[in-house]
């Protein structure tokens, strides 16, 4: 099975889609030329009526944006999401029970009515924060993804009139000029050395010239179709519209993205994974209790409210919204360092990213021609090509050089765009192709004024390059009054330079180009392309004053001037070099254990000479091929597993099969895919979905879209990419520069390290909060906390302090671990579980319970007097209830007492809390070496924790449906100890986990 | 809390039959068509996760049970057998101290239990007192725990265990916290008609009900600050007139000086509460009536809206001719 054919879904981009449509379509687009155009004064275009009339019902010329879920949808999704369920059962026990007691005319039945509202209102408050804060990160997208609408200049009755593009209609006809974004998709019927850039839709970055000619069946191929959204380099052209909006090539390729379904992200699966524990956690000792009371011959209605308290406590409340707030924060920073996600989720996904498909044009590199190396005098010599040079410092002294240098900037046709004085050399935009671009900015940065230069030496005929002659040619003046000689200089394919020469310069002096030399020549051009450089070929010839006096009139159609016998001067050669700050990125990908694959639709020597300069194929790694040739044995014969590089062609890819591209994606670590098309990225990042790798996957074209939407993380490009991908994406580049995907990667590993403390410290309290009720059930005690207490320990005081621990530092450096394993390194492990569960936990639960027990003995209850009082201590009737002293307590005096021991138990978890807060800031190393102050947020945790608590229970202590008595000061010290025992156990726990790595104790311990 | 199969623990074993299964499923999962993916990936999941389970409980191959060996689950097993001793330990120890820093005979805080509150007698699940006059049976269940509440204030054991003591006087012992206190007589034969003792059915068995009313114990309490407590019961919310006529005894409807303080009961064994018994001679009858009394004195608090037995007790009589 050939990947070509593999896909239906993806047969419709590759071409054969148009075909039937051609003869039919194209006759009747002849008609309607026909129509709209007055062959004596050109066309006439559509009538406003009548192009009225067409939008009405072809609609809008714009992409429809992808289906979005309905707002209510997302809403209830967050509803019954997560917990919520789980909080929705408790609720409704709550009402159940309120209403058998209220038909019992029990008169606390309101206590359940109100328990089952506030669960109720809790389920609603966290979907409604969640929701918020989802819309919220929507919005930043849509916010970016708005652009300035788009104008089309358009011919409607006779008249030219500039229109928003959207207003556009099958019929119109669009005049379009360099610089122009196509509006529709048009057939030409004028054109003028127009050239579009295509790269959107192909992935081909080489401009495109486009004519009136039919070309070919295929209407991607053939000359005379300009596709909407790509944009016209140069020229101007005159087309009538054929196709709008999602019916445009475009349209269609984008409705096939949205086809590509969404995976569930990382996190998202490991929410999911830790929502299932607990909830599992919370159900399994629901039931178990609910069976150990009913046997312990309670009422059922009062095990059922027992369930209730159990769930309640089980449950942390704040947790998902806390999860949200931290990928939110994460988001927000990762946005300053030009990551912007727009789907929170993908935050974490970045960090367990351990396969990235990066593009090369753009990501890897600077997206413009440089002079990389030059060749005169037998030698090659380096240029400076990062980003903000400003001088070259090879060797300039020698004559050649000042020959080579003219030549440089004379055969030059490009020019800056005027107003740019103070912009930096390097940033200027300038006008004309990329290659003279380059050679422009190369000279003025050496020479300074090059216009100046050009007006010493005045032009006085001019051949242009074009594809034929392969070369250019111009005649100027020269600067020195005296020499009244013309120089004529040229530039162009070295071979055919070279050809044109007899002599060559070496030392400024001319030689003749003996054989020897014309070795040491090709030596020099197949190095320079063998690292992939374009390179270019120089020679001049000062034309002798006699036979070309002053006034010699040059024709460049006769050519009645010399073009052979030429004296070469030297080689120049270019390449769009990679951004300076990637090769240190890739550097910190290899030892992050991600895998960079570069995939490129540019040349393969080319795109190996990048993966080379950047590292993505190291210095001592070879290729197969290189293998080959450095044995001097046919590539067959060579082990394809002694390679750890690879280069794949794009044909050969087309010709693998699923097992071919499996096995190289498995055994070459480095791997680059050049003449790839967009489509054949799908194919990839299936591949490397396929070794169950977490792909990233950058893009900028509307053909990436698919890839992007495939791959875990889509990363589009924010200045250079499509509508269409930024759509598909997960996350935009606003600067374009793989390095910042490297800084997101550190981001989204640190917080899926300090989700992980969230989560622990959360866990931790848990059983703090359900201990009460377990020994309530069994030993009979007075009621410890309540539920609506506990609601305020998981959505009061613990918020702040779980989302501070998302600003915890990395312990060690995190990009020097292999990125997790989906499968293995869960978010919430077993380690996690049972240490926050059966250890902190319970040593929470022991302070607290020494407050609660402190709190009664010191009001007459000890503690032997608690057990098994339940019944009557909860009976309404018994005013009289006798304490270990003989004191005889109200209904209410108890019942107050019991708050007074609520609050007690709050605020010892409070204190306690305060101290897992302080150990969850590290899993490893001690507190002492994290710093205990490095992370201000953590004390504006434990800070409001305390005033909250502090509010609570003085502020709030007077208002009885709250169950919090303004408690005596000393009791919030009883738990202090436990919060140090707590604190140092832990240490003592880090302290054996990092002596001994690899032990009992580490497997064991550490989460 | 064991959900988690894959965990480091359990990474020790290489080459777990589960893992060799995945693979087997890679294998056969490149074999296939892509088409045949999805399904393949929903067959799994199904089968797979029965087998997992399986294997997760009990795997026969390397001898673990929930994910560890025996030997492994020894382990951990005594390292929070360990673990748990000690902190049962600190936990005892704690409370130990804690209950030492205790005074045995005067509770550290007694802010909470004060002002008293009110109990009655006859308890029967309730402060509904309702019963039928010509059926006895009705009214057997008040009687019977009027003469058990009673059964401390009979003058014979009054007399052998507790001192005469002054009237109109607090009783006030000093001297060693530790010693042993005096309590005063509070003889049954003071509460008269509701003593039981001339109509061993409190008049029940006539339809004129005794209520005996009870101000809650509180140490070092002096009710009333000087004045002695008094009591008064009217209809609560309602008409006057169906409540014509309440005798009282002690007919000064006060709780004595004399009974007050209190010592706690390790060190004041004898101490009985004082009573006053309301003997509620015309009340309507067939009928439900609310009857509120309230403690009037110094110091006493009757109208706390959510605690009505602080200081008022509200009892509801429905007795049927």
């Amino acid at each position: 099975e050939k990947i070509d054919e593999g896909d239906e879904r993806y047969k419709d981009l590759k071409g054969n889609k148009g075909k039937p449509k051609k003869k039919d379509e194209l006759k009747k687009e002849l008609e309607l030329l026909l129509k709209y155009t007055d062959m004596n004064h050109g066309p006439i275009g559509l009538s406003s009526a009548r192009a009225a009339e067409i939008l009405a019902r072809d609609g809008p010329n714009a992409l429809t944006p992808p289906k979005a879920t309905p707002e209510i949808i997302k809403f209830l999704k967050q509803m019954v999401g997560g917990f919520s369920i789980l909080l929705w059962v408790g609720a409704l026990f709550s009402w159940v029970s309120f209403g058998i007691q209220l038909a019992q005319g029990i008169d606390s039945a309101f206590d359940n009515l109100y328990l089952g509202v506030v669960l109720a209102l809790v389920v609603i408050l966290t979907g409604i924060f969640a929701y918020y804060q989802e819309a919220k990160s929507t919005n930043i997208m849509a916010s970016f993804s708005k652009m300035i609408p788009q104008q089309a200049l358009v011919i409607r009755d006779a008249e030219k009139k500039e229109i928003s593009a959207e207003q556009l209609v099958v019929g119109d006809i669009v005049e379009i000029k360099g610089g122009d974004r196509i509006p529709a998709d048009i057939r030409l019927i004028f054109a003028q050395g127009c050239k579009v850039d295509n790269s959107s839709l192909t992935g081909e970055s080489e401009p495109q010239s486009r004519s009136c000619d039919f070309t070919h069946e295929n209407p991607l191929e053939t000359k005379n179709i300009a596709f909407y959204s790509t944009t016209c380099l140069e020229g101007t052209a005159t087309g009538i519209v054929i196709n709008t909006g999602d019916r445009t090539v475009i349209g269609r390729i984008a409705s096939l993205a949205s086809g590509v379904g969404n995976e569930k992200t990382p996190i998202a699966i490991e929410i999911q994974h830790f929502v299932y524990m607990v909830a599992g956690v919370a159900i399994s000792i629901g039931i178990l209790f609910f069976i150990i009371s009913v046997s312990m011959r309670y009422k059922i209605l009062d095990s059922i409210i027992f369930l209730i308290g159990i769930i309640v406590a089980n449950v942390p409340e704040g947790l998902l919204a806390t999860v949200t707030v931290s990928l939110s924060l994460t988001a927000k920073r990762m946005a300053k360092k030009n990551c912007l996600v727009k789907n929170l989720e993908a935050v974490e996904t970045l960090g367990s990213t351990s396969i990235i498909c990066s593009d090369k044009t753009g990501t890897l590199t600077q997206n413009r021609m440089t002079v990389a190396h030059l060749w005169f005098d037998n030698q090659i010599f380096q240029a400076d090509t990062s980003e903000n040079q400003t001088t070259q410092t090879f060797d300039q002294s020698s004559q050649t050089w000042a020959a080579l240098s003219k030549i440089v900037t004379l055969c030059n046709r490009a020019e800056f765009r005027p107003g740019q004085e103070n912009v930096p050399i390097m940033k200027r935009i300038v006008g004309g192709d990329a290659s003279e671009t380059a050679l422009l900015k190369f000279s003025e940065v050496i020479l300074g004024d090059v216009m100046d230069v050009r007006s010493r030496n005045k032009k006085v005929a001019e051949i242009p390059f074009n594809s034929t002659n392969k070369y250019q040619l111009s005649i100027h003046e020269t600067e020195d009054p005296n020499d009244k000689r013309f120089l004529l200089v040229m530039k162009g394919a070295p071979e055919r330079i070279l050809e044109r020469c007899s002599t060559i310069m070496i030392n400024g002096k001319e030689e003749p180009l003996d054989s020897e030399k014309a070795e040491a020549f090709q030596t020099a051009y197949m190095e320079l392309g063998g690292l992939g450089e374009r390179v270019l070929g120089f020679c001049h010839l000062y034309l002798p004053e006699d036979e070309f006096p002053d006034t010699y009139p040059f024709d460049t159609d006769s050519m009645n001037f010399p073009t052979s016998n030429l004296c070469f001067v030297g080689l120049l050669s270019m390449i769009d070099p990679p951004r300076s700050t990637v090769p240190d990125a890739v550097c910190k990908c290899r030892s992050a254990g991600i895998k960079v694959i570069m995939v490129t639709g540019d040349h393969p020597i080319t795109a190996k000479a990048i993966a080379k300069s950047v590292g993505i194929i190291s210095a001592t790694s070879e290729t197969v091929e290189d293998i080959a040739k450095r044995l001097n044995v046919p590539v067959e014969h060579v082990n394809r597993r002694d390679a750890t590089a690879a280069v794949v062609n794009g044909m050969e890819l087309k010709d693998m099969t699923l097992e071919q591209l499996d096995e190289i994606l498995n055994n070459h670590s480095e791997i680059v895919f050049a003449r790839t098309s967009p489509q054949q990225k799908l194919i990839i990042v299936e591949g490397c979905q396929r070794q169950n790798a977490v792909v990233a996957v950058t893009g900028d074209g509307v053909n990436d879209s698919p890839a992007l939407k495939k791959a875990d993380i889509g990363i589009a490009m924010g200045i250079a990419g499509s509508d269409a991908a930024k759509n598909a994406a997960d996350m935009v580049l606003l600067d374009d520069n793989f390095a910042s995907i490297v800084t997101g990667v550190e981001e989204g590993r640190l917080i899926f390290d300090n989700l992980k403390k969230t989560i622990a410290y959360t866990l931790t309290k848990n059983i703090a909060e359900l201990c009460p009720f377990l020994i309530y059930i069994i030993a009979s005690i007075p009621l410890p906390i309540g539920t609506i207490t506990i609601l305020f320990i998981d959505l009061g005081t613990d918020i702040i302090p779980s989302v501070a621990l998302a600003y915890e530092k990395a312990e060690s450096d995190i990009m020097n671990r292999k990125p997790r394993n989906k499968k293995k390194d869960r978010l919430v492990n077993q380690q996690l579980a049972v240490y926050s569960y059966l250890q902190i936990g319970i040593i929470q639960s022991i302070g607290a319970f020494l407050t609660y027990f402190t709190v009664y003995a010191e009001q007459g209850f000890l503690p032997n007097t608690l057990l098994g009082v339940r019944v009557n201590w909860e009976n309404n009737y018994i005013n009289d209830f006798e304490d270990s002293y003989g004191q005889e307590w109200t209904k209410y005096q108890r019942t107050y007492l019991q708050w007074s021991g609520y609050t007690a138990f709050f605020v010892s978890i409070t204190i306690e809390q305060v101290a897992d807060l302080i150990i969850r800031k590290t899993r490893r190393n001690s507190i002492f070496q994290q710093g205990l102050f490095r992370n201000k947020v953590i004390w504006v945790g434990i800070f409001s924790q305390i005033a909250i608590a502090l509010i609570l229970c003085y502020g709030l202590g007077s208002v009885t449906a709250l169950n919090f008595t303004p408690l005596r000061v000393q009791y919030w010290f009883v738990a202090v100890p436990y919060a140090i025992l707590i604190w140092v156990y832990d240490e003592f726990r880090k302290l054996l986990i990092r002596r001994y790595p690899g032990s009992w104790w580490d497997k064991n311990m550490y989460y | 809390m064991d959900m988690n199969a894959t965990s480091r623990g359990a990474e020790g074993q290489p080459g777990s039959p589960h893992q060799k299964r995945e693979n087997k499923q890679g294998q056969r999962m490149q074999n296939s068509g892509r088409e045949g993916r999805e399904e393949v990936m929903a067959k799994k999941t199904w089968t797979d996760v029965i087998q997992e389970m399986k294997n997760f409980l009990w795997d026969p191959e390397n001898r673990t049970c929930l994910g560890r060996t025996a030997k492994s689950w020894g382990l951990i097993l005594l390292f929070y057998f360990i673990l748990y001793l000690c902190l049962a330990g600190l936990f005892a120890f704690c409370i130990y101290i804690m209950v030492l820093t205790l005074n045995p005979y005067t509770p550290t805080y007694r802010d909470r239990v004060a002002p008293p509150g009110v109990m009655i007698r006859p308890y029967v699940r309730g402060f509904t007192i309702a019963f039928n006059v010509s059926e006895s049976s009705s009214w057997l269940p008040y009687v019977d725990s009027m003469h058990h509440f009673l059964a401390a204030y009979n003058d014979t054991v009054q007399v052998e265990k507790n001192i005469e003591c002054i009237a109109g006087q607090y009783f006030i012992q000093e001297g060693d916290e530790s010693k042993q206190k005096r309590a005063c007589q509070f003889k049954r034969s003071l509460l008269q008609n509701c003593s039981g003792i001339e109509d061993p059915t409190f008049g029940y068995s006539r339809g004129q009900p005794c209520i005996l009313l009870k101000m809650n114990r509180i140490i070092g309490y002096q009710a009333g600050a000087g004045t002695p407590v008094s009591v008064d019961c009217r209809v609560q919310k309602g008409n006057e007139s169906d409540l014509r006529s309440v005798d009282f005894y002690p007919q000064s409807r006060t709780f004595d000086l004399m009974y007050y303080p209190y010592y706690g009961k390790h060190i004041h064994v004898n101490y009985t509460s004082p009573l006053v018994a309301m003997h509620f001679t015309d009340v309507k009858k067939n009928d439900f009536v609310p009857i509120q009394c309230k403690l009037n004195g110094k110091g006493i608090v009757n109208d706390v809206h959510n605690d009505r037995f602080l200081g008022r007790i509200i009892f509801t009589f429905n007795i049927g001719m």
